[in-house]
């Protein structure tokens, strides 16, 4: 009988109960509740953030035509924007006059130069703000000196409605994607990519002290014994994997949760804003579900070959850091692939297994990648998680018994050709 | 029926750790396994747990080789003690008893069993980081019986132990010996392995140095050593050749008697000296054969 269910069981049990799993939990299931409040509730921060009054004084260099009548005529147009113009002021007076009434700025114009001098310089938003205003009074300006009709700037300055339809094997008669739908994909798998990152990251390092542990401990040789070490090394892979699907189980239980609660108004009436948190489709979470696993048994096999490489906890970082990057390499490649899910870049760095499960998983979000490089991106992590875990498992029976000096990176390529 | 190594060699890279061992442990026999430090010793035993696999030779166990043998055949306790810091004292051990073959409920029943005998009710619920070293050496000494292997091999039992806890100790040893368990033990304590040893296989360098019942190793090493006790010059000795001063104690001088010297010939002289309290000739103990094997290699 195989004792791998009796290490699973004391790994899981060892650290459920632990606090850095109860609180880390508990964070997830906070950040997920927050998340499904984030669009409500940033909706109403941003509006809090517009300036309610701008108001700024226009001191303009005499020349043969003046934009202060348009600036004017836009005062009049828009609530809560006030221009005062007095050519009277010198500029030291102007900017007093800021000052004392606390007005948003003053604006000299000369020429083609404009120069805002206000003293909430690094407010973005109001800069904004001011810069639009006076985009749209120089546009009807040049209209006026061009000749230009009402209905001729108008036709100028429509937007194009451009409207994406998708042709893909999937889904043959094309949706139609609305921008809205694109952005909340492109949220939805920047998010989930973001969790998959992670996890490899947290349950990685995880697995690799995990070894270290056992080795510093000295528990190791007592294990070995009797435990074979390939047993020993996926007993603990597995046990730190289950307490990561646990962890997820309960986080995305929470966000279909709120989900479920946001779709049928519970939330959205409780901030008093409309349709808020966007559903994250059954299908989503499977992959989601695979592609977890398959990394996480990739690059959980090679971290504790690094994590049996040391001898004490504290050296775990330095040997990591290599895997880690790998783990970054593929975050970024996914990053790059959310611009053209379909480019040569993103189908071979969804088929490499160190960056597959973030990008294959990214582009099944976005896109729909055909079928066959689903497959095969499938089949070849299959592949080299057994690949993995063999080379691994080399490693990890010598090291595990290594102590002192840390081996060259030769002696652990001798490792695995014995 | 017993354990045979043979011709047993092991290298890491340039190193020989262990060169040509040969060796045979007797079923149901205490058996002491010394050494020097670096000597190998941990590599044998690791070889003979087959936890490492020799270049060449075998272990075997009635003729089986002994990575056929069944889960729980062995009890080890390594030198380098370890238990997993952060798991409850009788969770850890039944955890133990799992991964030695026992199933749940057996696990469960000798962990309380050994639990009693060895006083810890008190710590049961105990994370092992909390306990004392002694406690901890207890959970990892019971941690290793629990299964009640056939072969126990353990190094340094002793070690960290309180006379209460060495006696008990020794007590549960001799009560596994009595039911025809082997045990294999090392230790630098050369009274206590000659306390409880019946054979020993000295090694260094990897080598075999001394394999063999203790009583008969040390009568073929002669009674070499002379105690005397005198009241009156205690330089005379230096005046005899061959003799060599092992040791000055505040009751007697210790000598080692070289080949070509008569014992009769030194009584002589210490009588000339003074009033002689004390003249005995004894067997070497296994500390002064130690340093006498291992000393004269280095």
């Amino acid at each position: 009988m195989s004792l791998i269910p009796v290490l699973v069981k004391r790994e899981f049990t060892s650290r459920v109960k632990g606090p850095a799993y109860i609180i880390t939990t508990i964070l997830g299931v906070v950040v997920f509740i927050a998340l499904s409040f984030l669009p409500p509730l940033m909706e109403r921060v941003s509006q809090s953030l517009i300036p309610a009054q701008i108001e700024i004084v226009v001191l303009e260099q005499p020349g043969e035509s003046s934009i202060l009548p348009f600036l004017q005529q836009l005062s009049e147009e828009r609530e809560g924007f006030a221009v005062y113009a007095d050519e009277s002021l010198s500029e030291s007076e102007a900017y007093r006059m800021v000052l004392d009434q606390g007005l948003s700025g003053l604006l000299l114009v000369d020429g083609p130069l404009y120069t805002l001098v206000t003293p909430d310089a690094t407010n973005m938003i109001l800069n904004d703000e001011i810069e639009n205003i006076l985009n749209l009074a120089v546009s009807r300006w040049n209209a006026v000196r061009l000749g230009l009709s009402a209905e001729d700037m108008a036709s100028l300055f429509r937007p194009v409605d451009l409207r994406v339809r998708e042709v893909s094997p999937l889904a043959e008669d094309g949706e139609e994607l609305d921008s809205a739908t694109q952005t909340q994909a492109m949220v939805l798998a920047y998010f989930l990519l973001f969790m998959i990152y992670m996890a490899l990251i947290m349950y990685g390092n995880m697995v690799a002290s995990g070894v270290a542990e056992e080795k510093s401990s000295r528990i190791m040789e007592v294990m070995v014994s009797t435990v074979k070490p390939l047993e020993l090394m996926l007993g603990k892979i597995i046990g730190v994997g289950s307490l990561g699907l646990l962890q997820f189980i309960i986080w995305i239980s929470t966000g279909l949760l709120m989900n479920t609660m946001g779709s049928s108004g519970t939330i959205g009436t409780l901030l008093g804003a409309g349709e808020s948190f966007s559903s994250i489709p059954l299908d989503i979470v499977m992959w989601f579900g695979l592609y977890f696993i398959l990394g996480y048994f990739f690059y959980a096999s090679i971290f504790a070959a690094a994590g049996a490489l040391v001898s004490r906890v504290e050296e775990v970082s330095q040997v990591v850091s290599i895997i880690m990057m790998l783990i970054i390499v593929g975050f970024f490649g996914a990053y790059v692939s959310f611009l053209n899910p379909n480019s040569t870049f993103a189908v071979v760095a969804s088929l490499v297994p160190f960056t597959a499960p973030m990008v294959m998983f990214s582009r099944i979000v976005l896109g729909s990648p055909a079928l066959i490089e689903v497959i095969a991106s499938v089949l070849i992590m299959l592949a080299s998680v057994l690949i993995g875990a063999w080379v691994s498992g080399k490693i990890y029976s010598i090291g595990i018994l290594l102590y002192g000096k840390r081996p060259t990176l030769r002696q652990v390529l001798m490792f695995i050709r014995n | 029926m017993s354990l045979v190594a043979t011709q047993i060699t092991k290298k890491f890279r340039d190193v020989t750790a262990v060169d040509d061992l040969s060796f045979t442990v007797q079923k149901g026999s205490l058996f002491g396994f010394l050494g020097p430090n670096g000597a190998g010793k941990t590599t044998t035993m690791r070889v003979v747990l087959n936890i490492i696999r020799p270049d060449e030779g075998q272990v075997t166990w009635d003729g089986t080789p002994l990575n056929r043998l069944g889960r729980g055949f062995f009890g080890y306790l390594p030198e380098e003690r370890g238990l997993y810091p952060k798991m409850r004292v009788a969770e850890h051990l039944e955890f133990l008893g799992r991964i030695n073959g026992l199933d749940k409920r057996k696990a469960q029943s000798e962990t309380e069993r050994w639990i009693e005998r060895f006083d810890l009710g008190e710590l049961r619920r105990k994370r092992i980081e909390e306990l004392s070293k002694g406690n901890q050496q207890k959970v990892q000494t019971i941690g290793t019986m629990l299964h009640d292997p056939e072969l126990l091999i353990l190094d340094e039992p002793f070690s960290g132990l309180d006379p209460v806890n060495t006696s008990l100790l020794k007590e549960v040893l001799l009560e596994a010996h009595q039911r025809g368990k082997t045990i294999i033990f090392s230790s630098h304590r050369m009274d206590q392995v000659e306390e409880i040893c019946e054979d020993i296989v000295l090694i260094d360098h990897g080598r075999l140095i001394l394999h063999g019942n203790l009583k008969q190793i040390k009568r073929s090493m002669g009674r070499q050593i002379l105690r005397i006790s005198l009241e009156g010059d205690q330089g005379f000795w230096a005046k005899i050749p061959g003799l060599e001063l092992l040791s000055s104690r505040a009751d007697y001088q210790e000598f080692r008697l070289g080949g070509r010297v008569d014992s009769s010939h030194v009584l002589k002289e210490a009588m000339r000296a003074g009033q002689v309290i004390r003249f005995e000739l004894v067997e070497p103990s296994l500390d002064q054969i130690f340093v006498e094997k291992v000393g004269g290699q280095r």
